[in-house]
């Protein structure tokens, strides 16, 4: 501004204030950077400097990123999530109890030829039984009965997923000959995809709620940085600091919290998987299954990062932004 | 350079710590302000730093009216002007180096050009020698010194000072008035704000005098 002055009318001393930085754009975006680089570092070294209580920090934020973390895999793993049920829509025609292999080969093919059905998979009353012994672990007791209590199956894929136009393909299945009932289970799919919905609720509450805990947590943990520096921030915003100049070291605090909790959380997600996956395949082995628990995966962990780097850089934000509305001037 | 036009402060709502202030500061003039305690010295040169908003009247500084800058714009301007304060105000867990390049680093000068400011600055005030200690561990004048040396490592066209030498004994009293002096000569405006009267009665500079808020005197250059 005193560039824009004109010259002043009394005998013009030198003009000091004309020598004031002319600093370039390109000068100014490279001072920038310059800054951002130190205040990284500079704030990671504070941090280091206090390594329990920014440990405890840290952990804060991370179990309060677990939980929410932990009932969406949970949900994953329950295939709640997916809002994909194509393999639930399947329709069933149980056939005639008795009717011989070829008889219900050439049933399946009549539904196959049904408009509206996609495809069909015949399931022969031995080919039922067998893997329905398998999935037991009653092969001994079964191998007693002498006759296949079991009818031969159909497993229709309906084309359409509309509830109404399966029910009337259900009602045509049902009538061709040898089938005795065609089902198609659409409560319990119904029941299904909310209980899905449900679980989605649940995971976005606890979500919103954890992710509240870590912007107070960090919150109130960069307040206390902001109070011991007060006499700082107050200097140097006389000597003609910006808000962002002020606010970027605390940023970057912030930011590290995040970045640090998020790095603990799936340390832990990980820990507690191992820890659960050998009784869960112990279980899971019994019922002759394999069942592998949801791993958080490479998408899962980055997006966990991002968000608790992001909660931390808020939570900043809000503590600095508190402080700066108070040294204003009146 | 400065320009107050009927500048009224109220605090609180009621106290009236400036009344009606009216002066003009001609661009590298040199003058003091002076009055009792509680007159408005220091009230007047918060007004210039935007510390505070007048209640009443028209500041302008460089033909720039200040009153109604926006907040956005207040650090910008404060980079036109250095400040002396009489608690010299310096940050305790810096070196005496890193303190004077404070105003360097918010302007986001290069390294090297700051590097050769700050040893400019501290030349200046005879402490470049002292640029690795930390403040505690130089006398009341010395950090006084490293102070001024921040006010100026950036060159401001305009320079404040509020009891710059109020801890110092008479001689450093001096030795600090005569950098002022210098700074003045090469074209800075300096407006100091002392109720050292014995010292300001030597330096025959122009001198403001307050009382309870108002202007009383402007008595020219001796
Ligand atoms: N923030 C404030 N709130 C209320 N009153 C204030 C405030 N700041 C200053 N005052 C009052 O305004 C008056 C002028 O204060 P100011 O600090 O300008 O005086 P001064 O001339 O600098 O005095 P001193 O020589 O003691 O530093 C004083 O009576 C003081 O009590
Ligand atoms: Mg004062």
């Amino acid at each position: 501004m005193t560039r824009s002055q004109p010259p002043s009318r009394d005998s013009a001393p030198p003009r000091r204030g004309a020598r004031t930085h002319q600093i370039t754009a390109e000068g100014r975006s490279r001072a920038w950077r310059r800054h951002h680089r130190q205040m990284a570092l500079d704030s990671l070294g504070r941090l280091r400097r206090r390594p329990l209580s920014t440990l405890l920090t840290m952990l804060a934020i991370a179990i309060a990123m677990v939980l929410p973390a932990t009932l969406w895999l949970a949900l994953g793993s329950a295939q709640l999530l997916d809002a994909n049920l194509d393999d639930s829509a399947r329709m069933t025609l149980y056939l005639d109890q008795g009717l011989s292999e070829s008889q219900a080969m050439a049933v399946a093919e009549r539904a196959r030829a049904e408009a509206g059905v996609a495809g069909t998979e015949l399931i022969t009353a031995a080919a039922g039984l067998a893997e329905f012994q398998q999935r037991l672990g009653m092969e001994d007791a079964l191998a007693m009965i002498d006759d296949n209590p079991l009818p031969a199956t159909v497993l229709v894929q309906p084309q359409s997923r509309d509830p109404q136009a399966a029910q009337a393909l259900a009602e045509r299945l049902g009538a061709i000959d040898g089938v005795e009932e065609a089902r198609l289970d659409m409560a319990w799919l119904e029941r299904l995809r909310q209980l899905g919905e449900l679980g989605r609720r649940i995971v976005l509450v606890f979500g919103v709620l954890f992710g509240l805990g870590v912007l107070l947590v960090v919150g109130n943990t960069i307040r206390l940085a902001v109070e011991s520096r007060r006499e700082e921030i107050e200097v140097v915003t006389l000597i003609g600091a910006t808000h962002a100049f002020v606010r970027r070291p605390f940023l970057y605090v912030g930011a590290w919290y995040g970045l640090g909790g998020g790095l603990l959380a799936l340390a832990l997600l990980t820990l507690g998987r191992g820890w659960l996956s050998a009784p869960i395949n112990a279980i899971a082995q019994s019922f002759g299954s394999r069942f592998e628990l949801p791993g958080i995966g490479p998408g899962g962990s980055l997006l966990l990062l991002l968000v608790s780097t992001l909660l931390g850089l808020i939570g900043a934000w809000l503590a600095v932004g508190r402080h700066l509305a108070e040294i204003r001037p009146r | 350079m400065i320009e107050f036009e009927h500048v009224g402060k109220r605090y609180g709502g009621r106290f009236e710590a400036l009344a009606d202030v009216g002066f003009a500061v001609e661009r590298g003039e040199m003058v003091f302000l002076t009055g009792h305690s509680g007159a408005g010295k220091s009230s007047v040169l918060r007004l210039l730093m935007l510390l505070e908003r007048p209640s009443r009247g028209r500041i302008s500084v460089a033909g720039h009216d200040i009153t109604r800058l926006h907040v956005s714009q207040i650090p910008f301007y404060r980079r036109q002007i250095g400040v002396v304060y009489q608690n010299h105000q310096l940050l305790h867990d810096r070196s005496i180096f890193d303190n004077v390049a404070l105003p360097l680093i918010i302007r986001g000068a290069a390294p090297q050009e700051a590097r050769n400011r700050v040893h400019a600055a501290l030349d200046r005030v005879g402490l470049l020698h002292r640029e690795k200690a930390l403040p505690i561990e130089l006398s009341g004048g010395e950090q006084q010194r490293v102070g001024i040396a921040r006010a100026v490592v950036a060159r401001p066209a305009l320079l404040l000072a509020d009891e710059p030498t109020g801890n110092l004994d008479p001689q450093l009293s001096a030795d600090i008035m005569r950098l002022f002096e210098d700074f003045n000569r090469v074209g800075t405006t300096v407006l100091l704000a002392s109720h050292d009267l014995a010292l300001i009665a030597r330096l025959r500079h122009r001198v403001l005098r307050l009382r309870e808020g108002r202007l009383v005197a402007d008595e020219e250059a001796a």
